[in-house]
């Protein structure tokens, strides 16, 4: 990571890093598929709970093996049943 | 000049010959007409630069005024003003430096510019050479593999036009060159040419043994360059910009013992720059700006850069003593030109040559940074910044930010 010398930090210019990005979790006999990909192993999961005292979060991390080796990071948004990747 | 990673195979040559003429003409329009010679700057009072009006007159470098006068009585002589040949020039160099980082002047209108990557930046080879026309506008420019191919394309280029040599194309090119294009003394090319060998074509057909036999070093050096198998690539080179001390007389001063002594008082001021801390100085240059409207110009190269006054001083009190100005100097600037970093012995200065070296890579990368959101119309570099790298939700640890250098 490189520090910035010189420049301001202003929220208007900060993109985030990290965004969670949506995606499609189908089960089609007994396989998962995460955007078409079937996934080929479950190698971790966990649990994430925090902010319970404004805006509660609840998300399910699930680290997988898709088809072709590819590892992906997901986890549902147990509020709202959604599933999102993300990059650790 | 510190060596670096700046190095290019690919070079582009930008060719002004008679240079300061060019620029002499470029102040007055009105010269392009008529017959005229550039003076050279000594007191030898010989012809320098001769325009090709003077040249078809009979005119050539190297003759007294009286000779020129005699041949061409309409000659208009100019006398010159070697500062200003400079600063065209380094002005030159700079617009070139913007195009790539890679940039090696050889001398005053012939620079090479190292073009390797810039078909990312600019797409094909002819649209890296429209950028470099628009800022070398009436140069000759050579494109081709190491500088030697390069120089000898531009040197077949017309006046603001170039001439590319594709690699397919380096050895028939090559081939049909005159022998006049190799780096040769005299004594040798009298002899290739007694020997009937006229081109590149035909040196390089010989066996390179023979060649080298008869010739020595040099023989098998032309041989390679001849038969394209020396491919020298463009050397940029990362060093702290030039260190200028002026000194302005309160009325103009002609005694060299004054100049001398003013002399030695810029490189005192130029020495103590910290700009200059942590680099000897290998070359050095100091310009006057005369009464009569005329400049003076003094050079030094240093074989072993130093840092030392009396060392720094040597070659421009030579150059005062053999070729003084022609006239009473106004002002006078010392400028630091060349720099080295600092030997082993002087770690003190170390720290200082690496934050020079940083300031440099600063520099570069601003100007990319620059270059690539004029491009693309927007910033496409970014830094990451912690946010709350203490955070259990990953999109809350780290952001991007526009890179601002």
């Amino acid at each position: 990571m490189v520090t910035p010398p010189r420049t301001p930090l202003r929220p208007d210019r900060l993109r985030p890093l990290n965004a969670p990005v949506r995606v499609a979790v189908e089960s089609e006999n007994g396989k998962l598929f995460i955007d078409r990909c079937s996934v080929e192993a479950v190698l971790d999961s966990w649990q994430l709970d925090d902010e319970w005292w404004r805006h509660r979060i609840s998300r399910r991390y699930v680290e997988v093996m898709l088809e072709g080796g590819k590892r992906v990071l997901l986890f549902e948004d147990l509020t709202t049943g959604e599933w999102f990747e993300q990059t650790p | 000049m510190v060596q670096s990673s700046l190095v290019s195979t690919n070079a582009v040559c930008c060719w002004i010959p008679l240079f300061a003429l060019r620029c002499e003409a470029a102040r007055q329009p009105d010269l392009t007409s008529q017959p005229h010679a550039l003076l050279a700057p000594e007191l030898t009072r010989r012809m320098w630069q001769v325009s090709p009006i003077a040249r078809r007159e009979g005119v050539r470098p190297g003759m007294t005024v009286g000779q020129a006068i005699g041949l061409c009585p309409t000659l208009r002589l100019l006398e010159p003003d070697p500062v200003h040949y400079e600063q065209e020039f380094s002005a030159l160099v700079a617009a070139l430096g913007s195009i790539s980082p890679a940039i090696e002047p050889v001398e005053e209108g012939k620079v090479f510019v190292g073009v390797d990557g810039l078909e990312g930046l600019y797409g094909e080879v002819e649209n890296v050479i429209a950028v470099i026309k628009e800022v070398a506008g009436g140069s000759r420019l050579g494109w081709g593999r190491g500088k030697f191919i390069a120089a000898t394309a531009a040197r077949r280029a017309k006046p603001g036009q170039a001439v590319i040599v594709r690699p397919e194309d380096e050895k028939p090119f090559l081939a049909a060159q005159s022998i006049s294009v190799l780096p040769l003394d005299p004594d040798t090319h009298r002899r290739l040419r007694l020997l009937g060998i006229k081109t590149l074509g035909k040196l390089a057909a010989l066996p390179e043994d023979a060649v080298t036999s008869q010739f020595g070093s040099e023989g098998k050096k032309i041989w390679r360059l001849a038969a394209g198998l020396t491919i020298e690539p463009v050397k940029g080179s990362v060093a702290p910009e030039p260190i200028r001390a002026t000194l302005t007389f309160y009325s103009a001063v002609a005694d060299r013992t004054m100049i001398a002594r003013a002399l030695g008082q810029l490189v005192d001021r130029a020495l103590k720059h910290p700009r200059r801390l942590g680099w000897r100085v290998q070359a050095l240059r100091s310009s006057a700006a005369l009464e009569n409207g005329a400049s003076w110009v003094a050079a030094g190269v240093l074989k072993d850069p130093s840092a030392d006054r009396e060392r720094l001083l040597a070659p421009l009190l030579l150059r005062l003593e053999q070729a003084p100005p022609l006239g009473a100097v106004e002002r006078l600037t010392l400028e630091l030109t060349g720099f080295v970093p600092g030997t082993q012995e002087l770690q003190l200065f170390a720290r200082d040559a690496a934050a020079a070296a940083r300031a440099g890579r600063r520099r570069a990368l601003r100007a990319a940074a620059t270059e690539i959101s004029t491009r693309l119309r927007r910033p496409m570099l970014y830094h990451v910044i912690e946010i709350e790298p203490w955070s259990r939700l990953p999109e809350r640890r780290y952001a991007l930010i526009d890179f601002d250098p």
